[in-house]
């Protein structure tokens, strides 16, 4: 009951599911639409127990005054705002949208241009040319970075005006990306999907059961 | 309003950016302040475009009568409703009905998918040119890449093989095979280099323009 009833739900929703991707039947694709939607509908369950663990999580921080706690009712602040406005008025409503432009959109664009910097020391410590390898991958990164730049192609137009080819940098970086790029990415992937297949149909046959957690 | 949101967003952004002095209590207002707001957007965003229209409407149309069929609503709700046993020790275990249901039907959904898109279409876009160089119509650096890209991906294979021993040939091929890995992850490295450095100059170009445009 506690863990073979769950083994058999995943081995019918798998099959089910699997097998409408081979029937183009109208009955066929009502099931997967409606399967779909019941995904849709079980997965914002998932969302609120993760929204109520952060919550729970921060409200112990505060009881217990771990360091930086007041900090927690800033996150508090923040689910607040965004849900009394977007539950009941929706997410097309004014304030929802300037909260959106002008709160989260430029927090996360400065988040992820912050790591610029960090990457930039990061790759100053890692990409010491010490092996062949090593001296591959800080080639073609400066490669790539450098032709996706106008002054990469300046550069080469200028300083290496006489060769007998205009806009190398540019040329190279995107024979790079088309071809060992891409032929590299093509390996990563299918071994990758190799490995997904063989992890659903090990999860569908009940093989694995990480997932169950641990207990009866 | 424009305004005050453009002065919002500066001082956000600039809250941000003062972790690259050390940390500090702006920063950390604005790291929770994003945590907070990014959940509250994401949780009305499922709400209203998933639960609402999948489930609620429905399930609201079988209560007053309009279309019976939105009972069948009831299912899934349930079964979301099963992850808050979390908080139950005793009864915690039923939180595995809906992982197994979501886990299943996303496995059964993966292998023919993943099946056809990443190990039918990429095998099929590596040797595809050969039909281009048997009928002609290809360029001798095209066919050079042609032959490279499949060199490549046998050998970046080659290097994730482990159920034979990396000795002799193989191990020469399983080298190539890093070489080709090691300009993917150059050109990775190297594209979200320019990607982050694209949004710091989209941010200092707003502080400049945007910002320093309502002071002077």
């Amino acid at each position: 009951m506690r863990r073979q009833v769950p083994l058999i739900l995943c081995f019918v929703f798998g099959v089910v599911m699997m097998l409408t991707q081979f029937s183009p039947h109208s009955f066929s694709q009502g099931i997967y639409e409606e399967v779909l939607s019941w995904a849709l509908i079980i997965s914002p369950f998932m969302l609120v127990l993760g929204t109520v663990t952060l919550i729970q999580t921060h409200v112990a921080r505060i009881r217990r005054r771990t360091e930086h706690w007041q900090y927690s009712f800033i996150i508090f602040a923040g689910i607040l705002l965004m849900v009394v406005i977007g539950i009941p008025f929706g997410p097309q409503h004014p304030i929802f949208v300037w909260l959106f432009n002008n709160v989260q959109v430029p927090m996360d664009a400065t988040m992820f241009s912050l790591l610029a910097f960090f990457i930039a020391s990061a790759a100053y410590r890692a990409f010491r040319a010490r092996t062949f390898e090593a001296s591959l991958l800080l080639v073609t990164a400066l490669i790539v970075m450098l032709g996706n730049v106008p002054i990469g192609d300046l550069f080469w137009n200028t300083v290496l005006s006489g060769l007998p080819w205009d806009n190398g940098l540019s040329d190279t970086k995107q024979w790079i990306l088309d071809n060992p790029n891409l032929s590299a990415r093509r390996g990563i992937i299918l071994g990758v999907s190799l490995g997904a297949i063989s992890q659903s149909i090990r999860i569908l046959l009940g093989i694995e059961r990480s997932y169950l957690g641990g207990g009866d | 309003m424009e305004v005050f949101g453009i002065w919002v967003a500066a001082f956000l952004t600039l809250c941000i950016y003062s972790f690259l002095y050390r940390d500090n209590p702006f920063y950390r207002f604005a790291e929770y302040l994003f945590v907070g707001v990014s959940v509250g957007y994401v949780f009305v965003l499922t709400t209203h475009q998933g639960f609402i229209p999948l489930a609620w409407k429905p399930f609201w149309a079988a209560i007053t009568g309009e279309s019976l069929i939105g009972l069948i609503k009831l299912i899934p709700i349930c079964i979301g409703l099963l992850f808050f046993t979390r908080f139950s020790t005793q009864h915690q275990w039923l939180v595995r009905y809906p992982i197994a249901i979501l886990i299943g039907a996303g496995s059964g959904l993966a292998i023919p998918n993943v099946l056809r898109a990443n190990i039918f279409e990429q095998t099929r876009g590596t040797i595809e040119p050969f039909a281009a160089i048997h009928a002609g119509t290809l360029s001798a650096g095209e066919i050079f890449g042609a032959i490279l890209m499949v060199i490549g991906v046998v050998c970046t294979l080659t290097y994730f093989f482990f159920s034979i021993e990396h000795r002799g040939p193989i191990k020469w091929v399983s080298k190539v095979g890093i070489a080709f890995l090691m300009i993917g992850f150059g050109s990775a490295f190297g594209n979200t280099v320019m990607g982050r450095v694209a949004l710091l100059i989209q941010r200092v170009d707003f502080l400049l323009n945007d910002w320093g445009g309502t002071i002077f």
